[in-house]
């Protein structure tokens, strides 16, 4: 069997240094002490910064539960440079997001349908890992945590004003044109980080009223044939959308332009604002400046029927197999090890995120619970934004739409755009 | 008499062109290969001939970065110059605290470029438009870094700051060549600081202006940290040079249309090069 194979002829530097000196190892106590016989060493490759010392303890756990395994774990915002050097860790942990796709879609990554756990995700929270690609007969990644996001509020500042929480485009508007006039900043934007705006503007404005999966589908077919006349396009499909955009832009401070997401994040947890687009990311941020601030969470509603809305989501962690990997079955125990329900509850409750599995109990922090019946309805969708490749700077064209008012030569932009990229074949 | 060179001469070169030729020649070669390609970092690729060269002189995109780097490259130049050399004079005059003053002066060239970026990021942002609408005066109330007319002046202005002192050093090492005779004479001969200036010292350090110009320009071309960190290319589009959108296609997968950009970049930069080293041939005065 080609694993097998590659079992022995393909170890990676690192494990078959490390199981160099554990034979060492074994060979110098082994006579002493009856320790178990080493079983090799597994990398582990995860994204986020904030869990590092959570993952740490939990793989300590996993190596006492493995008696024989040892893992290493190491953490980077990169995803390229290892299956550039054809030296990927056996089991990522990453944001399965589009630069994923590219090694999903390329057939990188190892089929998991066969794993126990895979059977155990919420069909369709899985299909959200497969709308970016997907490899023909494989499951290439276990969306293991979904981030919703949404409004984030001010309670207090919503009380004081007596504001009930907007469920319409029209009450939405009329929240943020009382609080204007109340002298109160309605929503806080931080225009200087091209990411949040991107995130919070445009996929907010365009999440309830496109189906984004869809639309992104369709264009992909389209490719270079997009214009104001095809089936689909940035002009005509994100047209109202974008109106809605350039309204709430309306509502921004006035320093929008050179403010950045810490700078945001610092004025909202000061209570300098009513309403932030952010996801659960800055919640933990924003509890840093003022641990007691009364937040809430709502979907932004962008039409007059209450039951449009939708949260915001996205896989934020996804793990995987590299084909590669030195030794998939080892692999294969850990993820099933991180599926376990005590572990995937717990570091989804920890982290205000929601466990993928069909089983999952809800996000029990009050600070989301204005979401929560979104994630269980499956009443979400992963933002337009994530659908488009780095390489239009779609941050920077918001950044001149919101600064003149004009979203439509922003629309027109990304349709040429798209068109460039797809006659090189470069929309993934 | 032919002297002959000792080979042990040759050998200190190879360390260098080792290191030269694995971290420099051998990834630009590789990276000039794949812009014929349609490789994306990983996987399978094929050939596509010159179409990414095609695809990129239709970019727009691609077109305003090198027009944004040119023109940003151009001015800065010149006002770097211009200032490095009046505070070299300056520091080459006989006044008090000379020793102190250079090293004051040289300060903004120890820190990185990050740094002095994200340094000004926050003067910008913050305590200029402060200041401005302390004494009411109204165009800076704003900021310049959310102005997509007035952003790159604060590039401008950063870089400058930052590449001012190493020009300064150099002039000034210039003008210590300079024998202090020269002057004397000429002052005799009736001739005041700005005649001196201009018929002494600018001829005599003509080779140290060339030097600079080029590295100048050759720096500035490359510009990538300070707009990271001051605008990161924005607002809009407005401050995109073409390193940043080079480094924008690894990220996006764009991994050959880039490796493309990069290499008419490379061929750009050292015609530019060679003209300004042909431009100023013959003009340097010796003595």
């Amino acid at each position: 069997m080609s694993s097998d194979v590659r079992h022995t002829t393909m170890l990676g530097r690192r494990s078959f240094l490390a199981r160099a000196a554990g034979v060492a190892l074994v060979g110098a106590f082994g006579a002493a002490c009856s320790a178990p016989e080493s079983r090799g060493t597994l990398r582990f490759y995860e994204q986020k910064q904030e869990v590092i010392a959570y993952f740490d303890k939990l793989l300590r756990a996993f190596e006492a539960e493995h008696p024989g395994l040892s893992v290493v774990h190491d953490s980077t915002s990169s995803i390229a440079p290892q299956f550039v050097r054809n030296d990927p860790a056996d089991v990522g942990c990453f944001n399965a997001n589009l630069e994923l796709a590219r090694y999903v879609e390329r057939g990188q990554l190892s089929d998991l349908s066969h794993l126990p756990s895979a059977a155990t995700i919420r069909p369709d929270i899985g299909k959200l890992a497969e709308q970016y690609a997907t490899f023909p007969g494989r499951t290439s990644v276990l969306p293991y945590s979904l981030a919703a996001a949404g409004v984030i509020y001010n309670r207090k500042i919503f009380a004081d004003h007596r504001l009930p929480v907007p469920t319409t485009w029209t009450e939405f508007v009329d929240v943020c044109t009382e609080l204007k006039r109340a002298g109160v900043v309605p929503v806080y934007a931080t225009g200087r980080t091209t990411w949040t705006i991107w995130q919070g503007l445009f996929d907010y404005s365009v999440g309830s009223l496109v189906d984004t999966a869809e639309f992104f589908r369709t264009m992909k077919e389209l490719g270079t044939d997009v214009g104001p006349d095809s089936e689909v396009s940035f002009q005509k499909t994100f047209a109202v959308a974008m109106e809605r955009a350039k309204t709430i832009s309306t509502f921004f401070n006035a320093d929008q332009a050179v403010r950045s997401y810490e700078d945001g994040n610092l004025a909202f947890g000061k209570g300098q604002a009513a309403m932030y687009l952010q996801g659960p990311w800055a919640i933990g941020q924003i509890a840093l400046v003022d641990p007691k601030l009364d937040i809430g969470t709502f979907a932004l509603p962008v039409s007059e029927n209450p039951n449009d809305r939708k949260a915001r989501v996205n896989v934020d962690l996804g793990l995987y197999i590299p084909q590669r990997s030195a030794d998939v079955p080892a692999a294969a125990e850990l993820v099933e090890f991180l599926m376990r329900p005590d572990v995937i509850n717990a570091y989804n409750q920890d982290n205000l995120a929601y466990a993928t599995t069909k089983t999952a109990p809800p996000q029990r922090d009050p600070r989301l619970a204005g979401l929560q019946t979104y994630v269980d309805r499956g009443a979400f969708y992963q933002g337009a934004g994530t659908f488009i490749p780095t390489s239009i700077p779609l941050g920077n064209y918001l950044q001149a739409a919101i600064g003149s008012g004009d979203f439509d030569t922003m629309l027109r932009q990304l349709d040429a755009d798209w068109r460039r990229l797809a006659r090189r074949g470069a929309t993934t | 008499m032919k002297r002959r060179v000792e080979p042990v001469y040759y050998l200190f070169l190879v360390p260098t062109l080792v290191l030269f030729t694995a971290f420099v020649v051998g990834p630009a070669l590789v990276g000039i290969f794949y812009s014929f390609t349609d490789y994306i970092g990983v996987g399978t690729w094929s050939f596509i001939g010159l179409s990414n060269y095609l695809a990129l002189f239709d970019d727009p995109a691609i077109l305003q970065s090198y027009t944004f780097t040119l023109g940003f490259a151009a001015v800065t130049v010149i006002i770097a110059q211009v200032i490095a050399l009046g505070l070299a004079v300056g520091l080459s005059s006989r006044i008090r605290f000379l020793a102190s003053l250079r090293s004051v002066f040289v300060l903004p060239m120890v820190l990185s470029g990050i740094v002095v970026a994200y340094v000004f990021s926050f003067l910008f942002s913050n305590t200029l438009p402060a200041a401005a609408t302390a004494i009411g005066f109204a165009p800076l109330e704003q900021s310049i870094l959310g102005n997509p007319d007035l952003a790159w002046l604060s590039i401008v202005i950063v870089s400058a700051w930052q590449t001012i002192p190493g020009a300064m050093l150099v002039y000034i090492g210039g003008l210590t060549a300079i024998p202090a005779d020269l002057y004397e004479v000429s002052a005799l001969d009736g001739a005041g600081p700005w005649r001196q200036f201009r018929s002494i010292t600018v001829p005599l350090i003509s080779g140290f202006i060339v030097i600079n110009t080029i590295l100048g320009v050759k720096g500035y071309l490359g510009a990538y940290d300070v707009i990271v960190g001051l605008t990161g290319g924005g607002p809009g589009t407005s401050t995109r040079s073409v390193a940043v959108t080079i480094f924008g296609g690894f990220t996006g997968g764009d991994y050959a249309y880039q490796m493309t950009n990069a290499t008419i970049f490379f061929v750009l930069t050292v015609l530019i090069s060679i003209v300004q080293l042909i431009a100023t041939r013959g003009r340097m005065v010796r003595l």
